[in-house]
């Protein structure tokens, strides 16, 4: 008897993972919540939240505008100059020297890789990663003040791998428009 | 020689069963403990349920950082609503109820804030986080396509084993909505799928 398709996506979805590590630990934003805390000011964390989604939306944006865009153009490069306010904050949270050399390393290939897209996709995607570096400053400002707010080390250390993410799959999708485009 | 191997799997499965109980007993005690405000207990219990926990929302949300959210919810909401839970199921089968609801509620308010989750799966695909590999990575990746109701069935149902009744409780829809978004979902992968060259 053969095993129709329905059996064959039955028996793969079995065996997806069902627990899954989250990247770092969870705990500590969730004791916050949970055991009462000293009073603090309200407006680090609702700026935090702010800058968050700014990156977020900003970072959409990006990606959505290469995807729809041709490539071609003159060639410019983009500036790469994104900094890192701290390379540890808080107890948990480090960016080791494998974290700057990925971010380098993705900085470069990007760089190699927009000279195929035109100069409003390269404008936008710069624009996109101006944003996620005001709001790592935003973040780290907020954290100057209150060091310990483990919400704000969480937001910072998301913001970080949030840029990680989006030079890596800019990457990938300027390597999907060029394999588009020589087809 | 038969009866020496049905010795030892009787043996195995005693001390299966027993292991089994000792951790139940531990997790009603850790559970009382955490019911009585003992923040220890209950991180201990988060340390204990994470990963499924994390599991299921990353499945459901198909995003890094929403998963993470909704994780940080769904606990700090069953650490205030654990009075109510009487035993009736798993701790665990507990647990995954808060967080498919701290899923839902999420999508929604996202909703409002202009399809935030929307953006945010744009940036953080979830199939590279999972750990799934080979030919699992391209089913994972092609269900966190899928649109959001036949996702969340398919990974109730087929992901984790639920029946149609149970997923259909936990989305707030009807036992019928949850089959059709079942045959949704899978009409979509088989589409998907054979667009990339697997045999379907």
């Amino acid at each position: 008897m053969t095993e129709t398709f329905d059996d064959k996506l039955n028996r793969a979805a079995r065996q997806l993972s069902t627990e899954i590590s989250p990247e770092h630990d969870l705990w500590p934003g969730i004791a916050e919540a949970i055991e009462p805390a000293p009073r603090r000011s309200r407006w680090t964390p609702m700026l935090a939240q702010a800058a968050a989604v700014v990156l977020l939306v900003g970072a959409s944006s990006g990606i959505t505008y290469i995807l729809t865009s041709d490539s071609g153009g003159p060639v410019t490069q983009v500036s790469p100059e994104l900094v890192f306010e701290q390379a540890s904050f808080g107890t948990d949270y480090n960016l080791g020297p494998e974290f700057q050399e990925a971010r380098n390393g993705l900085r470069a290939e990007l760089d190699a890789e927009m000279d195929r897209l035109s100069p409003e996709a390269r404008a936008d995607i710069q624009a996109n990663l101006d944003l996620i570096h005001n709001a790592i400053v935003d973040i780290n400002a907020a954290l100057a003040e209150q060091p310990d707010n483990v919400v704000l080390q969480q937001k910072l250390s998301r913001a970080y791998r949030e840029e990680l993410t989006l030079l890596r799959r800019v990457g990938g999708l300027t390597r999907n428009v060029m394999t588009r485009n020589d087809i | 020689m038969a009866a020496l191997l049905t010795a030892t799997g009787s043996d195995y499965s005693q001390s299966m069963a027993s292991a089994t109980a000792d951790i139940v007993a531990e997790e009603d005690v850790l559970i009382r403990r955490a019911k009585r405000s003992d923040a220890r207990a209950f991180e201990a219990l988060y340390r204990v349920h994470v990963d499924k926990v994390y599991g299921l929302c990353l499945r459901m949300t198909g995003n890094v950082s929403e998963a993470e959210d909704c994780t940080q919810e769904a606990f700090i909401q069953a650490w205030n609503k654990l009075d109510r839970f009487r035993g009736d199921s798993a701790f665990s089968t507990w647990l995954h109820r808060i967080a498919v609801n701290a899923v839902l509620g999420r999508i929604r308010k996202s909703k409002r804030e202009q399809d935030r989750i929307q953006a945010v799966a744009d940036t953080r695909p979830a199939a590279l986080e999972t750990g799934d590999s080979g030919e699992l990575r391209d089913l994972a990746q092609a269900v966190d396509r899928l649109p959001e109701g036949a996702r969340h069935v398919f990974v109730l149902h087929a992901v984790y084993g639920y029946s149609h009744d149970e997923a259909a409780a936990m989305l707030g829809i009807a036992t019928g909505t949850s089959k059709a978004q079942l045959h949704r979902a899978r009409k979509l992968l088989a589409q998907q799928l054979e667009e990339q060259g697997f045999e379907v």
